[in-house]
């Protein structure tokens, strides 16, 4: 070693010591740093301010597109939508909006928009800010058909829900459903459908007997029931722009609960054609079928999980109807519920988290879900005679069918539970409903 | 012009004549000397009456001046001489050959002035000759004389040029000499007082240096003294600061705590959030509370739950800080958020 070794040596014997004093700085820094963990967010809705979008030129008659924007939006159950009244400007755009008073009013977002015919369109322009980051994270432009005001509001409620929580809206969809008038001879069955609020509903087919589990084909163009038109249960696939329908099963004995493959082009039937209910899956382009259960008890309300193989099913193998999943074709089934005796008709959330079904508990029926992960159950509604639970498509809301005032009516709630919606009456009984496909 | 040249030839021929006829009869004479001489020197074949025609030219000149004298003298003696006529007869044979010899002595005579003009020309033309190269040694003495004195001069002048630069050298060497010495003095003078500056400033060095021992020595005692001071202050102060520390450790759990769920209250959990989404905002406040700086430092991959947990941080106003300055800058000036939801809706 020379005196140049050397020389090195004790330059970086004093490098060595100058970094052990940064780190030890750093450390003692890194140690002195807070870290606050947030492990709970709040309890209650999101408060946004959709404000009155400004309008030029004539527009139709009715709901305003920001009046229905703020309905989705507290339909959602995740929003708080400010009333208008208290607002303490109407900005329509950008620099019209300012964030100290949002901020001062305690809102979060704020949607500014203005609205123009031209000829028989209405051309939506709409900016969406976040007021503490004081960002635009949104802004468009949408137009719609004059007469269709309300599917222009429904798209925007959409890209405001998406872009705020990052699961797509679920506005646009449709809803089916059954509405029964009169009874005896008189009685009327009704398949309607709606928008998810309800409105624009149409009425696609009429009965004097009993309609039954609509359920939808996954491109949204196609329904199956079940119809005891023929004064049995058969299944018919009904074409919603045609109007065209096919029977698609009409064996012997039971024909019940359609559910459309993932891919559309099979469904699981429910038929007792072999002397016992049980499950088949019917390929509809070959009309063949292929049997999915085989138990001595009644196996029924087959269901397909998000993985497109497996099952979810009602069986009372155990004693009395609970929920079963099946991962594929012939696998032994799992039970998944315990907590109470009558568990029925399971609807997974098409996540794989959480499947949610009828549950009895104390006489009373109930929307109850179990989390897939660790099987804990929670029960959903507060409501009592509660039936046919279905899951929006992006797995956020539920709606089912509830007695209230004498009547069943339809009622969407948040997946958690944590907001209650009623759809607005409509004469008679309203029941059955089925959640539509997000269409893209 | 014509007229002129005319004159000047006609001037030019008239002095010509009698050198011509000088000339003509020198020439006679020297060529009637030469043969008289010539037939004298040669005597055995020349015959007599050569001799006559020479004595018809040659009495001419030599006789006169000669009879001359002799009449004159002859008169004085006149009748002396003629009662001697007889004996003069026999006397004038007598003469007569005494003329004949005195005519040969003339002939002789004359052939020797001849002889001796001849020599005389000779002698006279050496001379001239000798005139001539003796002028012409003159001439070339002179010419070298001149060109020796021009030589000289030329010499005197070189000399006195050399001269005048050896003076002005030796004058420019002596200015030189003059002005080194000046330098050299000059130099010596300079020297003389660096040396003294030289020796002033060591005395002050040694001064200061004396003076900066001094106050090192005190400054040393000084210190040691502080020191013993500071480390009794370092030891009451370490004990303050642990007792500092616990006080603002509690004080910073509890502000903790407030922010926490101020945040809570402020945090709206995306509907896409899962229990496995974890994000990070650093954030720097003013001694106020108020919010300087949101950073998301770590994402959580889902943009949505990103935006809620910085919405969250800004929405506080006013964070809930300690009004302890010393506590804040330790743990609030800057810390880290992290939203985890560990209970979904």
């Amino acid at each position: 070693m020379n005196a140049h070794d050397s020389h090195r040596q004790g330059f970086s014997f004093t490098t060595a010591l100058a970094a052990l004093v940064v780190l030890m700085l750093l450390a003692s820094q890194a140690r002195a740093e807070l870290l606050i963990r947030i492990t709970e967010g709040a309890d209650s809705a999101i408060p946004i301010a959709v404000v009155p979008f400004a309008e030029s030129g004539a527009m139709p008659a009715g709901d305003r597109v920001s009046s229905i924007v703020q309905a989705d939006l507290t339909m959602s159950g995740e929003f708080r939508p400010l009333e208008p009244s208290r607002m303490l400007s109407l900005p329509s755009q950008r620099s019209e909006v300012y964030f100290r008073d949002w901020r001062l009013l305690g809102q979060r977002y704020v949607l500014v928009g203005q609205l123009t015919r031209s000829g028989d369109r209405i051309e939506a322009r709409y900016e969406l800010f976040d007021v503490n980051r004081e960002e635009r994270i949104l802004g468009e432009t949408a137009g719609a058909p004059a007469s269709n005001v309300r599917t222009l509001a429904h798209h925007i409620s959409d890209r405001v829900y998406e872009a705020i929580t990052g699961d797509p809206g679920v506005f646009s969809t449709k809803l089916a459903y059954v509405t029964v008038t009169g009874d005896g001879d008189n009685a009327r069955y009704r398949l309607h459908v709606s928008d998810v609020d309800g409105k624009r509903s149409r009425i696609r087919l009429e009965s004097r007997e009993p309609i039954l589990s609509p359920a939808w084909s996954p491109d949204g163009k196609q329904l199956a029931y079940v119809s005891f038109e023929t004064g049995k249960p058969v299944v018919f696939t009904h074409e919603l722009a045609s109007g065209e329908r096919k029977k698609v099963a009409d064996f012997p004995g039971l024909n019940s609960a359609p559910a459309w493959s993932p891919d559309g082009k099979s469904m699981l039937l429910t038929l007792s054609k072999d002397g016992n209910a049980e499950i088949y899956r019917l390929d509809i382009a070959s009309g063949n079928l292929t049997r999915m259960t085989n138990h001595w008890a009644i196996d029924t309300e087959g269901a397909w999980d998000h993985t497109g193989r497996g099952i979810y099913f009602t069986s009372d193998r155990s004693g009395g109807p609970q929920i079963y999943h099946m991962e594929r074709a012939g696998a032994e089934p799992r039970r998944i519920t315990f907590g109470s005796r009558y568990n029925a008709r399971p609807r997974p959330d098409g996540k794989g988290e959480y499947v949610y079904y009828v549950h009895q508990r104390d006489r009373a029926f109930h929307i109850a879900r179990t989390n897939l992960k660790n099987g804990e159950e929670s029960v959903i509604t507060r409501t009592e005679s509660d039936e046919s639970p279905s899951v929006s498509p992006n797995g956020r809301l539920l709606i089912y069918a509830t007695q209230q005032n004498g009547t069943s009516v339809l009622t969407v709630v948040s997946a958690n539970g944590g907001a209650a919606y009623s759809l607005p009456a409509s004469d008679g009984d309203v029941r059955e409903p089925a959640w539509g496909p997000i269409v893209r | 012009m014509k007229g002129h040249e005319r004159e000047t030839i006609s001037t030019d021929t008239a002095p010509l004549k009698s050198p011509v006829v000088m000339s003509v009869a020198l020439h006679l004479l020297i060529v009637g000397i030469a043969l008289a001489g010539w037939s004298w020197t040669s005597p055995i074949s020349e015959p007599e009456p050569r001799t006559i025609s020479a004595r018809l030219v040659s009495p001419e000149p030599r006789p006169s001046p000669v009879v001359d004298e002799q009449d004159q003298r002859d008169r004085e003696q006149e009748r002396r001489q003629q009662q001697e006529r007889e004996h003069q007869q026999q006397e004038a044979e007598r003469r007569r050959q005494q003329e004949e010899q005195a005519r040969r002595e003339a002939e002789r005579q004359a052939q020797e002035q001849a002889r001796q003009r001849e020599e005389e020309r000779k002698r006279q033309e050496a001379q001239a000759r000798e005139r001539a190269e003796q002028q012409a040694r003159e001439q070339e003495a002179a010419r070298q004389r001149a060109e020796a004195e021009a030589k000289e001069r030329e010499r005197q002048r070189a000399e006195e040029e050399r001269r005048r630069q050896e003076e002005a050298k030796r004058k420019a060497e002596e200015e030189k000499r003059r002005q080194e010495e000046r330098r050299r003095q000059e130099e010596a003078e300079r020297k003389r007082q660096e040396e003294a500056a030289r020796q002033e400033a060591e005395r002050k060095r040694q001064e200061a240096e004396r003076r900066l021992r001094e106050q090192q020595l005190e400054a040393l005692a000084e210190e040691s003294r502080r020191e013993r001071e500071a480390e009794a202050r370092r030891q009451q102060e370490a004990a303050a600061a642990r007792a500092r520390e616990a006080q603002m450790l509690s004080e910073s759990e509890k502000y903790q705590a407030l922010i926490r769920e101020r945040l809570s209250q402020a945090w709206y959990p995306p509907s896409s959030a899962t229990e496995d989404m974890s994000a990070r905002v650093q954030i720097t406040l003013l001694p106020t509370g108020e919010l300087v700086n949101a950073r998301l430092v770590s994402s959580s991959g889902n943009t949505a739950f990103d935006n809620s947990a910085l919405g969250a941080v800004r929405s506080l106003s006013r964070y809930p800080i300690p009004s302890d300055r010393d506590t804040f800058e330790r743990y609030f000036r800057q810390f880290t958020i992290e939203f985890n939801p560990q209970r979904l809706r």
